[in-house]
């Protein structure tokens, strides 16, 4: 994150500020000084000293005001949104850092592969990310301009004062229940719509069973009623939000108004009413700039939700730096006397299972689906629980082994880059990233989306090509500890053998463990059954 | 008993396709009440809007001038005030509500239209991106049908209504206003023109690097799992800054819109304040804006920023159209999709076959040649004819489907057996579980009462199969068994086979099915190992 870029950040909101309070003086002014002008030439032109009147400085100013209106608004925004686009960028960046090292990444099923959650993370991230456009910027200069008119208006009509804090009262107390209803309403939309969203798809991954059990069209409904429900809460919302911009609404001409009122109350007369005139117009003129005060409260609302959200996720991170590459030879051999497998909450489930990894002699896992071979594989690597190795005459802890391994997943995913990108091979040259396509069986294909530098998408892969492509990236690592979790998922019988035979040769001097549901013809391996 | 292989026609390869889903007309059709009563809310708001400004200025300006004013004109200005704070407030209101009501009625018409679907098309389908499109989607078209329509036809009621009004003081200055209004089109043309150029030029490096923060974090647990973290996060600081860039580039010329319409207010207010001071003190007498009261001059100057308000309220709700628009093309893309070109297995057509009324049916054969489609049909979720006429127990509600991808509802484990099985007791739901293996399941503590979250989520494709298992021996309904053996180990596989010879001692039981034992205790055996022809062993 360049230094350039944060503090051009601070600059772009300061300027922000500056051009904001700009805008609504020159609305301000605008609105009062020109009928000001009005009311003085009218009396000025029913006698003599029409002639005499200074017309033309106070209609330049008029000018400037209208332009300065406008160009100040214009820079108003545009200075706004780079601010926000430049905070947003940081705040991105450090927000990608605190997921990678949260928990939850490394324990089974990531939640945010899925869509639904996914687009719910992203709504919450630009929450952040505007809410100071949104919410903190209008609000600051609209305090701004109502401090500046209180202060006029208890100078040149103290009585108007009484009136006008009637209504800011008013205006807080609607504010104060709004924010408390609202901030209820928002959380049951976000969990109304998040169970339907689940419901819907569960009945999605069930559709032929519950079609021909004839009760797909009531499962659907009711996942579709469950997400109506919550654009119910949200109709309550902005039915609240109706009501603020009542009353904010009103504002701006009742201000003016009790202005006139008590200016004309205390006995002022023609002439003298021509700056409780001004100041009427410029509260009408403030009053506009009140519309947008209930998008404001729910800006604030959204964005309180979205931290205590995201908060969730950074919740109980380890303490302590990311494990890194401990110093000294690399391990030979691994050893647990009785390693207790634990499921992914952390219960003990099993026997304890004892380890002898050493290298040229690949471990292989085997189990049916749900015995818990990944969860198995991820606490070898260091990903859940925090088991100690012995390695020789040391001690390898969880967060020292998991820069030594290479964790192959079975449901690993293709990023949006280039192939080259997705091989996270770093500097290796061109040639070997070849060798390890051809490896794979993915070379051709490779060639057809384009080369090295092709950009690729996930949905351009078949499972079968996503998983071989993953395999390349195992092939391509140099860590000395290989773990493979079901290497060959979605590959023909055939091929997957042909796939794993080439990577077993070339690991033939690394720890390797493999994990699969049906026992594979692999010589010279040693093999732990998992019972479920 | 083997049937010859006769050539037989081709089946019917699937009935017409149902009519597309315009999710955009049928939303306009339900918007239309809705949209009517809006604009007619959001009129007379102007309207009364205007009438405050009226009454307001010569009240002023009346005070100002030192003449009379009358009490009821101050008392009509706060009864104006009020009404129009009202009918504004009704108006939102109403919006909120027709925008809830079109966006819950299109989305009940997208699960109908989801209903037609047939189960092979609907497993096809991305269910990620559908469950997100019925989330969101309805609402960005109810607000693109209701909102943004309502704002476009005050664009045209808006101004209208103001320049009268404006006439009936002083018209040449409502000709000056509206005269300013083919100039500001002209520049919205000129500035529109600029962004779609942009934009074009821009799209494809804007579309890789919009959604880079969204793909890093969709697929975090692999860069974890290849120590990519490091490089991953330098790599979108660059990005991001990149995309930051080129969009602030963009916004210079979309704010410019804005800035127009901001303009030519200003214009019109800074132009009138001349003519008007200009008139008032007799130094010029423009025709229309000399002679005039001092409320006849605030009166034009206050109603002329109104004049050009529901311009700016309408490009407020731009983003509003794009956002809709793309909702209604991403729903009617999914809704509308291609049906699965499914392979067309004449011998299925073939087969007349008599179920019996209790026993186990298999039918076997090499993965692709048509066991589960075999299966499907005998459900009545393909299109095609029939194999078993006359077997009235296969209708829906009349079956239990088992495999691996049963559906199990949020709950308890006792919940999720005994859902579409009808009323159970305690006892009965224990024994079955204990049968099939459920409750010493080391992976669901907690035996009938252990929770299964939503979307069973924390289940193996084992254990979902056993408990459609236990649901189909409680239901007392026909079982088809789609591969009820498959992933299972041999303990439970075992026992699983031993629960559907049980229930096929007193039902029926068709299963599709690779595992030989399970085909070897079969009644009636289907082979259809030999592509054209099928072989039916009693």
């Amino acid at each position: 994150m360049s230094a350039a870029f944060q503090s051009s950040s601070r600059k772009s909101w300061r300027l922000a500020t500056g051009f904001a309070l700009a805008a609504l003086a020159c609305a301000i002014l605008l609105g009062g000084v020109s009928a000001w002008l009005l009311g003085s030439v009218a009396i000025a032109g029913l006698s003599a000293a029409a002639f005499a009147f200074n017309f033309h400085i106070p209609a330049a100013f008029i000018r400037l005001f209208a332009v300065g209106r406008t160009a100040a608004r214009y820079g108003e925004r545009l200075t706004g949104h780079k601010a926000a686009l430049t905070d947003q960028v940081a705040r991105r960046v450090e927000l990608f850092a605190a997921m990678a090292a949260a928990p939850a990444v490394r324990r089974a099923g990531w939640q945010l592969g899925d869509d639904a959650r996914l687009a719910d993370y992203l709504d919450d991230v630009e929450d952040l990310d505007y809410a100071r456009l949104r919410a903190g910027l209008p609000a600051l200069t609209l305090a701004c301009g109502l401090a500046i008119l209180i202060a006029g208006s208890a100078v040149l009509a103290p009585l108007s004062l009484l009136p006008i804090t009637l209504l800011l009262l008013a205006i807080l107390f609607a504010v104060n229940r709004m924010a408390k209803a609202g901030a209820m309403a928002w959380e049951q939309t976000r969990s109304l719509r998040r169970g339907g969203a689940s419901r819907l798809g569960a009945a999605m991954a069930s559709a032929v069973p519950l079609k021909a059990e004839g009760a797909w069209s009531r499962e659907c409904a009711e996942a579709l009623a469950a997400l109506s429900r919550a654009d119910g809460t949200l109709l309550a919302l902005r039915r609240l939000q109706a009501g603020l911009d009542m009353i904010g609404a009103a504002f701006g001409p009742v201000a003016g108004t009790s202005v006139m009122a008590a200016a004309w109350h205390a006995g002022k007369q023609g002439a003298e009413l021509l700056p409780p005139m001004l100041l009427a117009f410029s509260w009408l003129a403030l009053g506009e700039a009140m519309n947008g005060a209930s998008r404001m409260l729910v800006a604030l609302l959204r964005r309180n939700a979205a931290r205590a959200e995201i908060g969730q996720w950074m919740k109980a991170a380890p303490a302590g730096r990311p494990g890194s590459a401990p110093d000294g030879p690399l391990p030979r051999l691994l050893r647990h006397g009785a390693l207790q497998r634990r499921a992914p909450d952390g219960r003990a489930i099993g026997t304890p299972v004892s380890l002898l990894l050493a290298p040229g002699q690949p471990t292989v896992l085997v189990g049916a689906s749900g015995s818990g071979k990944t969860s198995l594989l991820k606490q070898i690597a260091g990903w859940i629980g925090d088991d100690a190795l012995a390695a020789g005459d040391r001690i390898l802890s969880a967060s020292e082994r998991r820069a030594l391994v290479a964790l192959v997943l079975h449901d690993a995913v293709i990023l949006e880059d280039t192939v080259r990108a997705n091989l996270f091979a770093g500097d290796v040259p061109d040639a070997a990233l070849w060798r390890a396509l051809e490896a794979v069986e993915m070379d051709g294909r490779i060639r057809e989306a384009g080369g090295l530098d092709a950009w690729i998408t996930q949905d351009k892969f078949s499972l079968g090509e996503v998983q071989r492509i993953n395999l390349a990236r195992a092939w391509l690592s140099s860590r000395p500890l290989v773990l493979l979790d079901e290497p060959t998922e979605h590959l023909d019988d055939a091929q997957g053998e042909r796939i794993l035979g080439r990577l077993l040769a070339r690991f033939s001097d690394r720890i390797v463990v493999v994990s699969t549901h049906r026992a594979t013809p692999l010589h010279e391996t040693r093999t732990i059954e998992l019972q479920p | 008993m083997k049937i010859a292989a006769v050539p037989a026609p081709l089946p019917d390869p699937v009935a017409s396709p149902p009519a597309a889903f315009d999710a955009l007309s049928s939303a306009e059709r339900l918007a239309r009440p809705g949209l009517r009563g809006l604009v007619a809310l959001q009129a007379v708001r102007t309207a009364l809007r205007l009438g405050f400004a009226a009454t307001a200025a010569m009240a002023a300006g009346r005070l100002v001038m030192d003449e009379a004013v009358d009490p009821w004109l101050i008392g009509a200005m706060i009864a104006l005030l009020a009404v129009a704070c009202f009918a504004g407030f009704a108006a939102e209101r109403m919006q909120a509500s027709a925008e809830n009501a079109v966006s819950t009625r299109l989305r009940s018409l997208a699960g109908e239209r989801l209903g037609e679907i047939p189960a092979r098309q609907l497993q096809s389908l991305s269910t990620g991106a559908l469950v997100v499109s019925m989330q969101r989607h309805p609402e960005s078209i109810a607000a693109l049908l209701i909102g943004h329509r309502a704002a476009t036809v005050m664009m045209a009621a808006g101004p209208l209504l103001a320049a009268m009004v404006l006439s009936f003081v002083s018209w040449q200055a409502a000709l000056l206003v509206v005269c300013l209004t083919p100039v500001m089109i002209l520049f919205f043309a000129l500035v529109g023109d600029a962004i779609r150029r942009r934009a074009d030029a821009q799209e494809r490096a804007f579309g890789q690097l919009a959604g880079q923060f969204a793909d890093r974090i969709r697929t975090l647990p692999t860069i974890l799992a290849n120590h990519a973290t490091a490089t991953e996060q330098a790599k979108l600081g660059q990005r991001l800054e990149g995309y930051a860039g080129k969009t602030i580039g963009l916004l210079r010329i979309a704010f410019a819109n804005a800035g127009i319409i901001d303009f030519f207010a200003s214009l019109s207010i800074a132009i009138l304040a001349v003519f008007l001071g200009l008139g008032h003190l007799k130094l010029a007498t423009i025709p229309g804006f000399s002679h005039l009261e001092l409320w006849q001059s605030l009166f034009i100057l206050m109603i002329a920023p109104e004049y050009f308000a529901p311009f700016r309220r309408f490009s407020e709700q731009y983003h509003a159209k794009a956002e809709g628009l793309a909702a209604a093309g991403a729903l009617d893309r999914l809704l509308d999709a291609e049906p699965v070109t499914t392979k067309i297995l004449p011998v299925l057509d073939r087969l007349r076959l008599t179920l019996p009324t209790h026993g186990l049916v298999a039918i076997v054969g090499p993965s692709g040649s048509g066991k589960s489609t075999l299966l499907r049909r005998f459900a009545g979720l393909e299109p095609g004819a029939m194999p078993a006429p006359g077997t009235h127990s296969l209708a829906a509600e009349k079956i239990a489907w088992v495999s691996t991808d049963a559906y199990v509802p949020e709950g308890t484990l006792a919940g999720a057996i005994s859902w579409n099985a009808g009323a159970l007791d305690r006892n009965r739901l224990e024994d079955v579980a204990r049968a099939i293996g459920l409750l010493d399941d080391a992976l669901l503590p907690g035996g009938l009462d252990a929770r299964l979250d939503k979307g069973g989520a924390n289940l193996s494709g084992g254990q979902r199969l056993r408990i459609a298992v236990a649901r189909a021996q409680l239901c007392g309904r026909t079982v088809l068994a789609d591969e009820p053996t498959a992933k299972l180990d041999r303990g439970t596989a075992e026992a699983v086979r031993d629960v559907l010879l049980e229930i096929s001692r007193a039902r029926l039981v068709v299963v599709a099915t690779h595992d030989r034992d399970l085909a070897a205790a079969a009644d009636i055996m289907v082979d259809l190992t030999h592509g054209d022809t099928v072989e039916v062993a009693a």
